[in-house]
């Protein structure tokens, strides 16, 4: 019999039981559904995680001072200086490409007719080219401006300052109680790390140090490679220029912290695909339970049907067209089962990504394997039933009652 | 060796037991000898019981005997295989049964065409093949309808016509008539009978012994043996 005729046919029995071919197929669609919809939530976390930490860098790693999370943040230690800075820069390291540096200090930030408490960072223009703000309006400060009174505000701040869609490019604005030209409006890439450009005014670096804190002091200094590849290798040497410059004895912890984005990926990429992976496996079970369900089924069909068997053969059917007939039998119900389950799962993954507010990623890869593996559990499930068929002797086929 | 010359049917002998315990059988068919020839219409008759079926099963190669030659169209096929039988089944014999004769919650059309598509014929000239059989039996106007939605006798029909569908050498009705009320069954028995007249071979097996004045020769059988085989008068005796 041709294939197309044969999958006719499978259709039409599977018709003739609509309701039990469709309750038959429940297990093949809850477990094909969740498989995509946890592979996708899987697909879509890292894919967001990353490209937030894509959008704050991965090509760079930064130093703070002190020499645990707690005086990092605290500003315990020794601080960090512009001395350090140039002893990086002075190492003529090869995979190191540039040396950002900032300081944060905290001011009131005001126009004529509106004042608020303003986050200020003092940055060198290489921190800027790391960190890529995007530019609303104006543009960023230079080489010649280190040492000029400009800045840079987020849209957060130029919204509460100047009211919504107005360029305040040339407007002047008092940062305590220094008086500053804006020369540019910026907004974060991202918003994983928080909204750091939309609430900060950016000055530059020696401003900040000359006209608020009076101290050569630096809060993170951000190292930009080549390669990123060879991130841990630069770390090293970086690490070692610094303890030389500082003078660090020996048998002395480092009193800095480096710390890089590419290894804290590479940790969450693996936690996440290892838990994508042990749910996947679980929903399989699900898929096995279903193919037994089919199994079940489909013996059920075949005892239901004995008498038609014995008619089939007597009017010409061999083996194996009865094989064929219910081996597509529960591949078509497992495979239709398996499409459902594909759009359940899709549309259930559009829904949580909208609700979490996640971008959908959609694993096209497990479409694709969902759609095999489903056909596949019916002709593994179907075929203990399918060949039980074929083998019935015509006679004691038709003479089954 | 198929020869045009040899009988349609030749029975030599041919018994059949089934396993009943360890050792112990029952014997349904004890050596019958049994010559049909083309264009026949043999009425196989006995009470129930007596092993009609039985032969019947053995004559549409459906059941292969315990002893005993069984040559179809020259050929002897009890040696052949379970795919070479259905082969057999479907190209040279056409089955008309008392019960389940129709495919449950399927079209006539469907029902009709079936055999075609394990012989693997085009789709155009199934649906030719389909209609004419149907109108032959004069129920082509219920081509569409579901099997279920047909009268007993109608069923007996569309039956007759998946029985033609592949043009065999010979129509084997098991009790064909067994459900069906006198009219009908005097409809089912003249569609056999003009079949005939256009040199079909037809065996009907039928415990109704007023059924067989519809055929040309009428064999009794008892107890798994032919105890008479009469070729009844201005008859059609086959060639």
């Amino acid at each position: 019999m041709e294939l197309s005729e044969a999958i006719k046919l499978a259709i039409h029995s599977l018709r003739v039981n609509t309701l039990r071919s469709l309750l038959t197929m429940l297990g093949i669609i809850i477990g094909i559904s969740s498989v995509i919809i946890i592979s996708s939530a899987g697909q879509s976390t890292v894919a967001y995680i990353t490209n937030e930490l894509n959008s704050f860098g991965t090509n760079f790693f930064q130093i703070n001072p002190g020499n645990d999370i707690m005086s990092t943040f605290s500003g315990g230690g020794e601080p960090l200086t512009t001395e350090d800075v140039e002893a990086i820069k002075n190492a003529n390291l090869s995979n190191v490409k540039s040396v950002a540096a900032f300081n944060v200090t905290s001011r009131i930030v005001s126009t004529k007719d509106e004042s608020l408490r303003g986050t200020i960072y003092g940055m060198t223009p290489e921190a800027q080219e790391l960190l890529k703000p995007d530019m609303i309006y104006g543009e960023l400060f230079t080489n010649e401006d280190v040492n000029n009174r400009v800045a840079i505000i987020g849209t957060e701040v130029a919204d509460k300052l100047y009211g919504k869609d107005t360029d305040p490019v040339g407007e002047s604005i008092k940062i305590g109680d220094v008086r500053f030209s804006v020369i540019g409006v910026s907004k974060s890439g991202g918003t994983l790390f928080g909204s750091f450009f939309n609430t900060a005014v950016n000055i530059p670096l020696n401003t900040l140090t000359t006209q608020f804190t009076g101290k050569d002091e630096i809060i993170e200094i951000d190292v930009e490679v080549n390669d990123i590849s060879l991130m841990q290798e630069t770390m090293d040497e970086v690490e070692w220029v610094l303890r030389n410059h500082r003078k660090i004895p020996d048998d002395q912890e480092s009193d800095f912290r480096a710390i890089s984005f590419t290894g804290a990926m590479d940790t969450f990429n693996t936690i996440t695909n290892l838990l994508t992976l042990f749910i996947t496996g679980i929903s399989a079970i699900s898929l096995i339970v279903g193919g037994v369900g089919v199994m079940n089924i489909m013996l059920v069909s075949v005892t239901e049907r004995t008498k038609e068997i014995g008619l089939l053969k007597a009017i010409g059917a061999k083996r194996k067209d009865i094989l064929s007939e219910f081996l597509l039998e529960s591949s078509v119900m497992t495979t239709f089962g398996g499409l459902i389950g594909i759009f359940i799962g899709v549309v259930v993954t559009y829904v949580i990504s909208k609700i979490v507010g996640i971008p959908l990623v959609i694993s096209v890869p497990w479409i694709f394997i969902a759609t095999m593996i489903s056909a596949s559990v019916g002709i593994v499930f179907g075929i203990y039933p399918a060949r039980k068929a074929a083998r019935l002797h015509p006679i004691d086929a038709l003479r089954f009652e | 060796m198929i020869s045009t010359k040899a009988p349609l049917i030749n029975l030599q002998g041919v018994t059949k037991k089934y396993p009943t315990g360890k050792d112990d059988y029952y014997q349904a068919l004890n050596g019958i000898d049994l010559v049909v020839k083309k264009g026949e219409f043999v009425a196989i008759t006995g009470p129930s019981g007596s092993g009609k079926s039985t032969l019947m099963h053995i004559l549409g190669a459906l059941d292969t005997p315990t002893e005993g030659i069984y040559i179809f169209k020259g050929k002897e096929i009890e040696s052949f295989n379970e795919d070479q039988l259905a082969d057999i089944r479907n190209k040279e014999i056409g089955f008309v049964f008392q019960f389940f004769n129709l495919l449950p919650r399927t079209t006539v059309f469907k029902n009709v065409e079936r055999p075609m598509l394990y012989a693997g014929i085009p789709a155009d000239e199934r649906k030719k093949r389909v209609m004419n059989s149907l109108e032959s039996v004069g129920i082509a106007d219920k081509v569409n309808n579901l099997s279920n939605h047909i009268s007993g006798g109608q069923i007996q029909r569309v039956a007759i016509a998946r029985a033609l569908i592949m043009n065999p050498s010979i129509i084997l009705a098991d009790e064909p008539t067994g459900n069906l009320d006198s009219k009908a069954t005097q409809e089912i028995m003249n569609i056999l009978l003009s079949l005939n007249k256009q040199g079909k071979t037809i065996i009907i097996i039928t415990h109704e012994e007023e059924l067989a004045v519809f055929a040309s020769r009428k064999i009794k059988i008892v107890d798994g043996k032919i105890v008479s085989d009469i070729l009844l008068k201005n008859k059609n005796h086959g060639a």
